[in-house]
Formats: structure tokens, C-alpha cells, sequence
């Protein structure tokens, strides 16, 4: 029994935390709750699965916030000044993201800058580009955005199909694919993959253009979904997008977790946390304490688990 | 900060050095100038510069520059302004540290100096001038429970909060939850923070949608993000004008320019503005009497310049409403 709780610790606790929330207010386990949560976790599990990528490789993006704000802010602007269609403007959006993940890793792999001070430096230069495009402004989006930032297929938002699939495809890729096991070799011992002759270079690049893409994609899924750009779009998205990959399993020393149960469970601990205070009314004050306090115990219980797996082997 | 002493001894200044002038130049430093508010702002100021400079026997002449969002260089522009001998200086600070600096070269070379919108965090300002956010909530929540004395309707609120460092968010949580505590026509269900993140918005108005179905209306800390309210709300189908059952009551702070259609459509129900044109009338009654050696009589908070209630009856003959005039 103890191994049992030792090796499903973390997914316990999330699920303890469900029934706690469900005695609490009985609302919470209702099925437009659940779709209700996977809907607003949409933004994060999209930035996240890009993050995984580059965390897997043993690096750090920190600029997708940014990304994901400076991409919006261009379709917002092609939208409200050049009459673009909000699907053109979005798909400029996700270029302007595949742009500024090449800028990334350009200065990561050519000029062998330290990722987190290299994306850190980005971060800041791509919110300022945002804020430049924006004068700053609340930029409402047409309803036609709003509307499909909201969609619903029976039951599901459509948007959670989308990155459901995301997801998983990107684990596909991990699992399944060369590239892939690349990025374990590279996130394992850098080093080693350069000596047996694996593309490293290429292959750090490519997630730092996948990343960048992921983050301007969950800025036009955010933005969707609120129907305004605003200078809050994208902010501490990035540290967000961390701790998800963290709390998930993936370690940041890269080489190791699974990008789809990683990504899922992250997120959804912390939606969970949210919602969950949300429906008991919590005192505001409280909130992070109470976060931060459940996230502690799920770290806790991983880390005996990763104990107990060092000890057998 | 006690403004009222520094503002005595700044305006006996004034007077000694002969400032009972009919002209004075007054140096306005901006931290930027890319927004419709604060272009409103500068309008605002001139045209009341003019209308109560003539009332009080006084030609004011600016000098403005604009530091975008800079403040080594607000701190420059601001000593550019003292070398050029202005007779007051009004600054609308990028960094509420950083400009105590220039407060206190200000205060060296004997010319007062009034912060605008946003205080100072380190040395008190000669004055300050700027907006009453606690008086905000107070005037919007007890316009919300009279009008639902009027509709004869039970009001079960949800509150969403802005982020709960920012002073103006907890002054005007402070205003919601007095007047809710003293009239029975308003109740708040439930209190959800949002750090004023629009996502939190949406999403906190879901969760607490879904916990209280019960809920009719609701208290929201600014309009900024009230698109995202309105998704959460058509998600249960409670986005509708007054007047249609499905109605959802709404009040707001600030009618910021998203928020003037929807008042217009009558989805807002009561909102206080964050009023460009009663802070300028402030600013300019303030600078006046200082140029004049009197005390502007402010608050120990400041010169805190009150909005106005608007309601979808008022909207449209409301005069100088920033919002619908500046895009």
C-alpha cells in the first residue's frame, strides 16, 4: 500500500483534492465544472507543451509570455487597422511566434548564449515590442473571435479539442519520432549526443521555433477566449508554464517525464487549486498560501517517490 | 503623506518670490502620452487653464514634455523644467520611487511640485492630485442598491476584486463591502480575485457562476476586461440587455471606452467613471492656488478628485465622458 501511494502520490493528492472541493461545494464535480476547467486551462497547457520541449532538452524559455502578447498584439493591430480576417490575423500571429522562437534560438545555438539570460533579454525586448504595437491600449477583439474562443461542441470547448490534440501530438512526436529521442539524448548528456553525431543544433533550434509558436498560439487562444488584448495577455505566463512542467514531472534538467502526462497533470493542479477555491469562496487573501501549500505536499510526495526510485536502483 | 503643511510653506514660497502674478508657466511632465486618457488629460487641463484662469484673473502658459515611460529621462526633463524657471511643476511619475529625486530638486530650487495620478512613494509631493478610488466603489455600490430598491430585486452579487496589491483594487473592494454590509437590497455570494488578469476574470466568473446559479449581478473592481465577463456570462446564457429576463446586473468601475457601448446597450447597469476630466479640474484649481499662495486645502491623502455615476439613462447627455469622446 505504501508503494502504491508512494508511486501514484501526486495523482492522489490531485484526486483528494477534487473529492475535498466536491464535499465542500457540489457544484464543483458537476460535468460543466470539469469542461469548465479544461477550458480555462487551454492557454497554459498549449504554452506548457512547448515549454516541455525545451525542458526535456535540459533548457528554458522564459520569453513565451511575450511571444504569446507580441503575437496577439500584431493580430489585433492587422484586425483593427488592415481589416484582416481574425483567422488571417491569428495565423500572422503564430508566424510572428515561429519568428521570435528562430530569434531564441538563433542567440541560443549560434551564439551560444545561455538560454534563460538569452529569453530573459527576449522577454523583455518582446513586451516592448508588444506595448509598442498597442500604445498600450485595450484592444477589443471582434466578436466573431470571441465567439470562437468559446465555441462548444456539444458539451466540450472546441478549444480544448484543439489542445488535447496539441498535446498529444507533440508527445507522439517525443515519444515516437528520431527528433524526439534527440531531444531525450541532448536533455540526458549534451555532450554525448554531440560526440555520436546527432543533429544538437538543429534539433535545440527547431524547439525553440516550436516553442515560440506554442506560446504565440496560447496568446491567440487567451485572447480568444476574453475577447481583448490587453497588456496583462501573456504576463507570467512564461513562470506559469514552468511550474506546470515541474509540478507535471519533467525535469528541468532535462532527459526525462512524459510530455502529455506532464503538461496535463501540471495544469490541471493548479486549475484545480483555483476553481476549487473559486467555488468555496475562499478568502482572497488566502489563495496563493492555500496554492502554494498544496503544490508543496504534491512536490513532496514526487520527490519520496523519486527517493524510493533512486533507492531500488 | 501630509500634503497640507508642505503645501502651505511651498505656497508662502510663491508669494515671497513674488508669484502673485497674473502668468504663471506651469511645467507638465509626462511620463508617456501614447493613450487616449492621457490625451484627454492634456485637453482637459487647457481648456479648464483657460475657463478658471479667466475666473481667477490668471493666464497659465505649459511647458509639457514626455519622458516615454523612461524615468531617467522624466527625472532630465523635469530638471529642464526647473532650469527654464517654471512657476509649478505637475508630473504624472513613470516610477513612484524614482521621482522623489526630482520632488527634491523641485523643493531646492523653491518651485512646487504636484504629482498627478500617481503618487509618490518616497518624498511628499507639494500636493498631489488624482483620482478617489474608495469614493468610486462607494457612489457605484449605493447606486446599485438603490436601483435594485427600485427594481424590486434581491441583489446576490459576486464581487471580482483586482489584484490585491494594488491600492485602488483594495479601496474599492474597502467601498463595496461597506455599503453591502449597510443595505439589505445587495449581497456579495462570493469574493474572487483576479489580479487583474482578464483570464481570471472569465474564468473566476465562471467557477462562480456555476457555484451559485443563484447569482444576479455582480461588482466589478475596473471595465478594462469586461469583455471577459461577458463570455462567462453568455456561456450560461446571462448576457442580455435590461429589461430581458436574462439580464445579469452589472456594476463597474471606470466605464473605461469598451465599456461605454455596453452601457450604451444597457448591459451595464451603474458604473463611477475614472473621470480624465474632474482630475484636470482638480489639477488646474490646485496649481491656482498655489500660484496664488493659498493652500489647496487637500486631504492627508491628497487633492483625490471624485467620478461621476453613470447609468444607461445619463450616458448619452453626460458631458466631457472621456471614454466616449477620446479613442
Amino acid at each position: 500500500m505504501m508503494r502504491g501511494v508512494l508511486n501514484y502520490g501526486f495523482p492522489l493528492i490531485l484526486a483528494g483534492l477534487v473529492v475535498l472541493f466536491g464535499v465542500l461545494s457540489p457544484s464543483f464535480l458537476g460535468l460543466a465544472n470539469a469542461m469548465g476547467i479544461l477550458h480555462a486551462m487551454v492557454p497554459i497547457v498549449v504554452v506548457a507543451t512547448g515549454m516541455a520541449l525545451v525542458v526535456m532538452l535540459g533548457k528554458l524559455d522564459i520569453s513565451v509570455g511575450a511571444i504569446g502578447f507580441a503575437g496577439m498584439s500584431m493580430a489585433a493591430m492587422l484586425i483593427d487597422g488592415a481589416g484582416w480576417s481574425p483567422l488571417a490575423a491569428s495565423a500572422a500571429a503564430l508566424g510572428v511566434g515561429a519568428a521570435l522562437g528562430a530569434l531564441n534560438g538563433f542567440v541560443v545555438v549560434v551564439l551560444r548564449v545561455n538560454p534563460l539570460i538569452a529569453t530573459l533579454g527576449t522577454m523583455i525586448a518582446f513586451r516592448g515590442l508588444a506595448l509598442q504595437i498597442t500604445d498600450s491600449r485595450v484592444m477589443v477583439l471582434p466578436d466573431a473571435m470571441r465567439n470562437f474562443g468559446n465555441w462548444t461542441i456539444g458539451p466540450v470547448f472546441f478549444d480544448v479539442l484543439l489542445a488535447g490534440a496539441i498535446l498529444l501530438a507533440v508527445h507522439l512526436v517525443h515519444r515516437e519520432t528520431p527528433f524526439g529521442r534527440t531531444i531525450t539524448a541532448i536533455g540526458n548528456d549534451e555532450a554525448a549526443a554531440r560526440r555520436i553525431g546527432l543533429p544538437v543544433g538543429r534539433t535545440v533550434f527547431a524547439c525553440f521555433v516550436i516553442s515560440g509558436v506554442l506560446g504565440a498560439l496560447g496568446g491567440v487562444l487567451g485572447a480568444a477566449q476574453v475577447g481583448a488584448v490587453t497588456t496583462f495577455l501573456g504576463k507570467g505566463m512564461e513562470f506559469t508554464a514552468v511550474a506546470v512542467v515541474v509540478v507535471g514531472g519533467i525535469s528541468l534538467f532535462g532527459g526525462r517525464g512524459s510530455v502529455f502526462w506532464g503538461v496535463l497533470l501540471g495544469a490541471l493542479t493548479f486549475e484545480i487549486i483555483r476553481a476549487g477555491l473559486n467555488h468555496v469562496g475562499a478568502n482572497p487573501y488566502f489563495y496563493q498560501l492555500i496554492g502554494g501549500g498544496i503544490i508543496f505536499v504534491a512536490m513532496y510526495a514526487a520527490a519520496l517517490k523519486a527517493r524510493e526510485t533512486r533507492l531500488q536502483d | 503623506m501630509n500634503y497640507s503643511i508642505t503645501a502651505l510653506a511651498a505656497a508662502a514660497v510663491l508669494a515671497a518670490q513674488g508669484a502673485l502674478a497674473n502668468d504663471i508657466t506651469v511645467g507638465l511632465s509626462w511620463n508617456s502620452k501614447t493613450q487616449p486618457l492621457e490625451a484627454a488629460w492634456e485637453d482637459y487641463m487647457k481648456a479648464e487653464a483657460e475657463r478658471q484662469g479667466a475666473a481667477a484673473g490668471v493666464t497659465i502658459t505649459w511647458v509639457i514634455n514626455v519622458a516615454d515611460a523612461d524615468p531617467s529621462r522624466q527625472a532630465s526633463n523635469i530638471e529642464d523644467l526647473i532650469t527654464q524657471g517654471v512657476n509649478v511643476i505637475v508630473a504624472r511619475a513613470e516610477d513612484a520611487g524614482a521621482i522623489g529625486a526630482s520632488i527634491r530638486a523641485a523643493n531646492a530650487a523653491g518651485i512646487p511640485f504636484v504629482t498627478f495620478d500617481r503618487a509618490s512613494g518616497t518624498v511628499a509631493p507639494t500636493a498631489h492630485v488624482g483620482g478617489d478610488s474608495y469614493d468610486q466603489a462607494l457612489t457605484t455600490a449605493t447606486a446599485f442598491a438603490d436601483l435594485m430598491k427600485e427594481q424590486g430585486i434581491e441583489g446576490k452579487c459576486i464581487e471580482l476584486q483586482g489584484a490585491l496589491t494594488d491600492v485602488n483594487a483594495i479601496n474599492r473592494s474597502k467601498g463595496w463591502t461597506e455599503v453591502d454590509a449597510a443595505r439589505p437590497e445587495i449581497s456579495t455570494l462570493v469574493q474572487v480575485p483576479t489580479e487583474w488578469n482578464p483570464e481570471l476574470f472569465r474564468s473566476g466568473m465562471a467557477n462562480a457562476l456555476r457555484a451559485h446559479p443563484e447569482a444576479n449581478c455582480a461588482f466589478i473592481a475596473s471595465d478594462f476586461a469586461i469583455t471577459a465577463v461577458q463570455s462567462a456570462l453568455e456561456e450560461v446564457d446571462r448576457w442580455a440587455p435590461a429589461g430581458d429576463a436574462r439580464h445579469f446586473w452589472l456594476a463597474t468601475q471606470d466605464l473605461l471606452p469598451g465599456a461605454v457601448p455596453l452601457m450604451e446597450g444597457g448591459y451595464i447597469d451603474v458604473s463611477t467613471t475614472y473621470d480624465a476630466f474632474k482630475h484636470s479640474e482638480e489639477l488646474v484649481r490646485v496649481v491656482i492656488a498655489l500660484s496664488k499662495g493659498e493652500d489647496p486645502m487637500c486631504g492627508p491623502d491628497g487633492c483625490l478628485a471624485k467620478g461621476r455615476v453613470v447609468t444607461p439613462a445619463t450616458i448619452a447627455t453626460i458631458e466631457n465622458l472621456w471614454s466616449k469622446t477620446y479613442k
